[in-house]
């Protein structure tokens, strides 16, 4: 919201603060400036100046170089390209050295060859509302070289931000009550407080929905004058950014400004019979003020007349055949309240907002409601002239706050020949409850000061009267919050209390994450954050998508978990895998010249167990991709290896160093992925290894050498965290035998392990590959075979083996695996 | 004889002095000293000597010896001083370094990790909860209305079974009191959704740190101080810190936390960076509710949340919270 500074001081004693000192009483009254506007001249530099000459600038089609009168004795040249003045016309004229609004500093320059001695001005390059289009031209009754300021007032617009539970606060009488409240300056005459004689509606308004609209007012003006604004009113608006339209309608805007509460006024001639405030026929057409057609629900309150035709969507806005026009001269001016909840849901359905609807929405004081009616009509018979009948009143103030009907009450008493009453809610403040929360830091003198300050009144001790238009104030730890906030917590002292508490697995999760990406880190990966977030299919490589995803168990229909109205179709689906989010980060990467893609992420991916029926899960994973070089090109190494599936391998085993991590491949392989693995830690599975599909990566962009693997996190840490013994080291030395086994292509170093497993060779404690051979031209091994040559370490705990021994176990070892694997020859 | 050795001694100086490495040193120490050396032969010579002579030639002999083999020792230390000398003499260790692949942690793990490290040390444990949740923890739990604005389908995102993307991370301080009695003194790092269009500040999915801590008797004074001390703590022991009062449904009263920065060449400028405030007595009695137990009926506490992409972009200077989703090495690279 904005409020005028000028405007403000009508209401409270502001003298001896500048915009500094204001924003802060703001802000420390919980409300956030969120921009400072300095509007108007605040330096003699800028003076009123009469244009003696203007002759076109030859090769511009806009320019003029004008000589101008600024009241100093001779004449000055200046360059302007305003087409809206001639010659005579007087004008503001900055001279060199003015500093404009917005820290704009005015010098002598040269422009197209002319020397230009300062800058002929706008309204809005004054920091004023613009009131024609060009130089803001002043009267002819101006003396030339007088400073501009003596003719233009200065002002400070701020525009805040009110939080939702402080409605009163959106006018500047609300905002002006709150300051004095929390300052102790004094508040001028509430301009509110002229309530109008009123008299019972009786048919003239029918109420069909009172849990809408319990109250509403209609107040009948005749013979109204509809003209401009007088010029005070129309700079107040235009002040806080509005455009004056007329006289009436201007008073209705003035008054939501100026007390917070909507009002409307109808054309009388376009008003048949009584008003009838009703739900919305369903389907029923309305058009707004702003020509725009909308078609309503039965949720949505209207207020119609005799004719049954909409004439205003309650508390939203007004229709367009009923407004005040030039041609007006009777008026019907509504002030009523209207339920927060409904306003909220036609405005936010219709997407159509205004001023009223915002206030409606966040809460109205029915309090206000014949104030504002008072205020609207005292200014108009001032403006506008015409006749008031006493104010027609129809239902009753309503209780909205269920708290505050439990709650005893004074009750005000408004209005003389139909009186709205409106409760006084009263609430309880505990003092031991203030001085538990403060630790005892605020007297109760002060305490209550504070209270008193705001509007509220003992009623009873520990008992208070809320003011009515303090609707937020329900229970005691409203009213604390009021006294804390009002008392500063900056005179709170700070005090540092901790207890012991126990680790929990999450602290244990987190170390084991931290620990693990450094580690990824410190060799050579770096740590991705991939979007949640993701796209089912995408042609764009660069948004993650689910048709990429790798996992071993097939993605079924209903497995990802979409999200009822998506932003975008690129975000639109819960990640089931970190594979898609790292395949578009290596197409980003790539598309910049890295050659060397390696990348991991740590986090949750989702998935529904029963084909969207199931449960949500959520599982902490880690992702891992390899592709391209497997080191960067550098002057002392040319040609890097490129990545192959044993360095993905190699890292997994690094994070698992006393573990046996097995790939067992997949029987089945993805549609994304051209070769997969389940990866088995001590046997147990614990996450996926793949080869992504190579047209996959053609799609993509991507090398064709394009690895990724995905780790359960809370396995990978049982495994990684698990507590050990340190073996004892061997007292015996072990002997080597090597192995060099020619086998078909096809068998794979899992097979030639698991043979040796069955060996079950008792004095072989380990078994190593050291090489693997294949010759492409099939001269010195046939092209469908292959020679692996493996290590094997033999060792007996409790002596040294004899030449013999290991002979005898190695030959053993040889004729199982002959026996175990096909067409084997040793070489 | 004694003619024999000085020529022998004299020779076999020359040829090691002529040495001009180790090997050639190691052909004269042969030449010398070994089976058929010079000085080798001429001691073979020793027992043709007149017994009277003995002494005398013998000690010539030895000082021959003795004066070689210091010869010998003195030529090694010099040719080995000279051959370290060209062995390190063609490397050029001014070249640029050769190639380990580069890696690093991104910078949300990094600001995350460090506010973590803080609050833990203050006597913070870690709690977690689930990322789609359902209305009751995620509004109801925390006091937040049925008609608020955020419940609407076109501010948060909702799933067709009713359930949707936590909004914030508030929702673990409902998951952790349900199941927990006081004191509770807990953070909970982690992911909140908005649906917000995707610029140059927003993110519809984005990171927060949330606090709570509850227990009997816990005041204004201790949340002042507990932040304030967390903030100093990351931003500099001489950073300015303000409390503004504020609103948020689930604290009562409530603040956002604001610190002075001051970014070279600039006024410095309060900047926003947290919510706060005393967990609103509705959110405990919501809670002691649904769990049947009276758990919370005399507590006080208070509740915080910080963004983890504000204070990265605060900390590092980044104008562009997307840069914190692309990934792109570039940007990466410079945490390293």
């Amino acid at each position: 919201m904005n409020i005028s500074k000028n405007w403000l001081a009508a209401y409270i004693d502001l003298d001896g603060l500048n915009t500094a000192e204001m924003a802060d009483m703001l802000t420390f009254a919980g409300v956030e400036v969120e921009a400072m506007h300095e509007r108007g001249v605040n330096t003699d530099l800028v003076v009123v100046a009469q244009v003696m000459q203007k002759t076109p600038v030859e090769g511009s089609d806009h320019l003029n170089v004008c000589m101008v009168d600024a009241g100093e004795g001779s004449l000055r040249q200046i360059v302007c390209g305003a087409q809206n003045y001639k010659v005579c016309d007087k004008v503001p004229c900055a001279l060199p050295g003015a500093v404009l609004p917005g820290g704009w500093q005015i010098k002598e320059g040269k422009m197209m060859g002319h020397a230009s001695c300062g800058m002929l001005c706008a309204a809005s390059e004054l920091g004023l509302p613009d009131k024609e289009h060009g130089l803001w031209i002043l009267p002819q009754d101006y003396k030339v070289g007088t400073p501009v300021r003596q003719f233009t007032r200065t002002d400070t617009l701020f525009e805040l931000e009110i939080t939702p539970n402080r409605p009163d606060l959106l006018s500047h009488w609300g905002m002006a009550r709150e300051l004095a409240g929390i300052t102790g300056r004094s508040l001028k005459t509430d301009p509110g407080d002229i309530l109008p004689p009123t008299q019972p509606a009786g048919d003239g308004i029918r109420l069909s929905s009172p849990e809408i609209c319990p109250l509403y007012t209609a107040t009948r003006i005749s013979g109204v004058k509809i003209a401009p604004s007088p010029t005070w009113l129309a700079e107040r608006l235009i002040a806080i950014g509005l455009h004056p339209i007329n006289n009436v309608v201007d008073i209705t805007n003035y008054c939501l400004f100026e007390l917070g509460h909507p009002l409307h006024a109808f054309d009388a001639a376009h008003v048949q019979g009584a008003l009838h405030i009703r739900r919305a026929h369903s389907a029923e057409h309305f058009t707004s003020l702003m020509d725009v057609d909308y078609v309503l629900q039965e949720s949505d309150l209207v207020i119609s007349d005799a004719s049954d035709r909409a004439l205003a969507l309650a508390g939203v806005m007004g229709g367009k055949d009923s407004g005040v026009t030039e041609q007006t001269t009777d008026i019907i001016l509504e002030s009523a309240w209207f339920l927060p909840s409904s306003v909220r849901q036609t405005s936010r359905r219709l997407g159509l907002s205004s001023d009223s609807s915002y206030r409606f929405e966040r809460g109205a004081a029915a309090w206000n409601v014949l104030r504002a009616a008072g205020r609207a009509v005292q200014l108009i018979l001032e403006c506008a002239g015409g006749k008031a009948e006493p104010t027609a009143v129809a239902g009753q103030a309503p209780c909205t706050v269920p708290e505050h009907q439990a709650a005893q009450a004074t009750v005000l008493e408004q209005g003389s020949g139909a009186k709205v009453f409106c409760a006084l809610p009263q609430v309880q403040l505990g003092w031991k409850e203030l001085d538990v929360m403060t630790h005892a830091t605020i007297p109760h003198m002060e305490a209550a000061r504070i209270l008193r300050n705001l509007g509220l009144r003992e009623a009873t001790p520990g008992c208070w009267d809320c003011p009515p238009w303090r609707l937020d104030l329900k229970r005691s730890c409203d009213l604390l919050e009021e006294v804390v906030r009002v008392y500063g917590i900056g005179n709170i002292p700070p005090t540092r209390t901790a207890i012991y508490v126990p680790e929990t697995p999450q602290d244990r999760a987190h170390d084991f994450r931290c620990e693990l990406s450094r580690h990824l880190a410190g060799a050579g990966f770096w740590e991705v954050q991939t979007f949640k977030l993701i796209a089912e299919q995408s042609a764009d490589p660069m948004i993650a998508s689910v048709q990429y995803a790798l996992p071993i168990k097939p993605l079924q229909e209903g497995d990802t978990i979409r999200v009822a109205l998506p932003l975008s179709e690129d975000h639109a689906v819960l990640r089931p895998s970190l594979a898609p989010g790292l395949l578009a980060v290596a197409a980003r990467n790539l598309n910049q010249g890295m050659d060397v893609l390696h990348f991991f992420e740590c986090g949750r991916v989702f998935r529904n167990t029963g084909g969207g029926k199931g449960k949500d899960i959520e599982s902490e994973v880690l992702g891992i991709l390899m592709a391209g070089k497997l080191s960067p090109s550098c002057w002392d190494s040319l040609k890097p290896r490129a990545v192959e599936p044993q360095h993905l391998v190699a890292v997994l085993e690094s994070l698992l160093p006393k573990q046996t991590v097995s790939i067992t491949p997949a029987k089945l392989a993805r549609d994304a992925a051209a070769l997969s693995a389940d990866i088995l830690i001590n046997g147990q599975s614990c996450g996926f290894m793949a080869r992504v599909a190579l047209n996959v990566c053609r799609t993509l962009d991507l090398p064709q050498n394009c690895y990724y693997a995905e780790l359960d996190l809370r396995k990978l840490q049982q495994f990684v965290t698990a507590p050990f013994k340190v073996k004892e080291l061997p007292l015996y030395p072990a002997s080597g035998r090597d192995a060099t086994l020619e086998l078909p292509a096809t068998v794979r170093h899992a097979d030639v392990l698991k043979a040796v497993e069955s060996a079950k060779q008792k004095l072989l404690e380990s078994c190593r590959l050291k090489e693997v051979y294949s010759d492409p031209t099939g001269e010195k091994l046939a092209t469908d075979r292959k020679a692996v040559t493996y290590s094997f370490l033999y060792r007996k705990p409790s002596a040294t083996l004899t030449a013999a021994e290991v002979d005898t176990a190695h030959g053993e070892l040889l004729k199982v695996l002959a026996a175990k694997l096909p067409e084997v020859r040793y070489r | 004889m004694k003619e024999q050795i000085a020529r022998v001694q004299a020779v076999a100086l020359e040829q090691i002095a002529a040495a001009g490495c180790m090997k050639e040193l190691e052909n004269a120490r042969v030449a010398i000293l070994g089976k058929k050396g010079t000085l080798t032969q001429v001691q073979q010579g020793m027992k043709d000597v007149p017994k009277e002579d003995k002494p005398a030639v013998g000690a010539l002999l030895n000082a021959a010896r003795e004066a070689i083999s210091a010869a010998m020792e003195a030529r090694t230390l010099e040719l080995q001083k000279q051959a370290d000398a060209a062995a390190v003499a063609g490397v050029d260790i001014t070249l640029p370094g050769g190639s380990l692949p580069a890696g690093g942690l991104h910078p949300i793990s990094i600001v995350r990790e460090e506010a973590v490290r803080i609050l833990r040390r203050m006597g913070f444990t870690l709690a977690d909860g689930p990322e789609i949740e359902d209305e009751w923890h995620c509004f109801d739990a925390l006091n937040t209305p049925p008609d608020h604005p955020a419940r609407n389908e076109k501010d948060t995102f909702y799933f067709d079974s009713g359930k949707l993307l936590r909004t914030q991370t508030s929702t673990v301080q409902a998951r952790v009191m349900e199941k927990q009695a006081p004191p509770v003194r807990i953070i909970c790092p982690g992911s909140a959704f908005r649906r917000d269009a995707i610029d140059a500040t927003h993110l519809s999915a984005f990171n927060q740190i949330e606090g709570l801590y509850v227990d009997h008797a816990v005041g204004v004074g201790d949340l002042k101080g507990t932040l304030e001390y967390f903030l100093k703590a990351l931003f500099g022991n001489n950073t300015a810190v303000r409390f503004r009062p504020h609103f948020f449904p689930f604290t009562e009263p409530s603040f956002e936390i604001d610190v002075l920065l001051q970014a070279t060449g600039q006024e410095p400028r309060w900047i926003e960076i947290a919510g706060c405030g005393m967990v609103n007595p509705a959110v405990f009695e919501n809670i002691d509710r649904e769990t049947g137990k009276s758990l919370y009926a005399n507590c006080t506490g208070f509740a915080f949340g910080i963004g983890l992409e504000r204070l990265a972009m605060i900390r590092w200077g980044i104008r562009d919270i997307r840069l914190l989703i692309e990934n792109d090495v570039r940007f990466l690279a410079q945490f390293q």
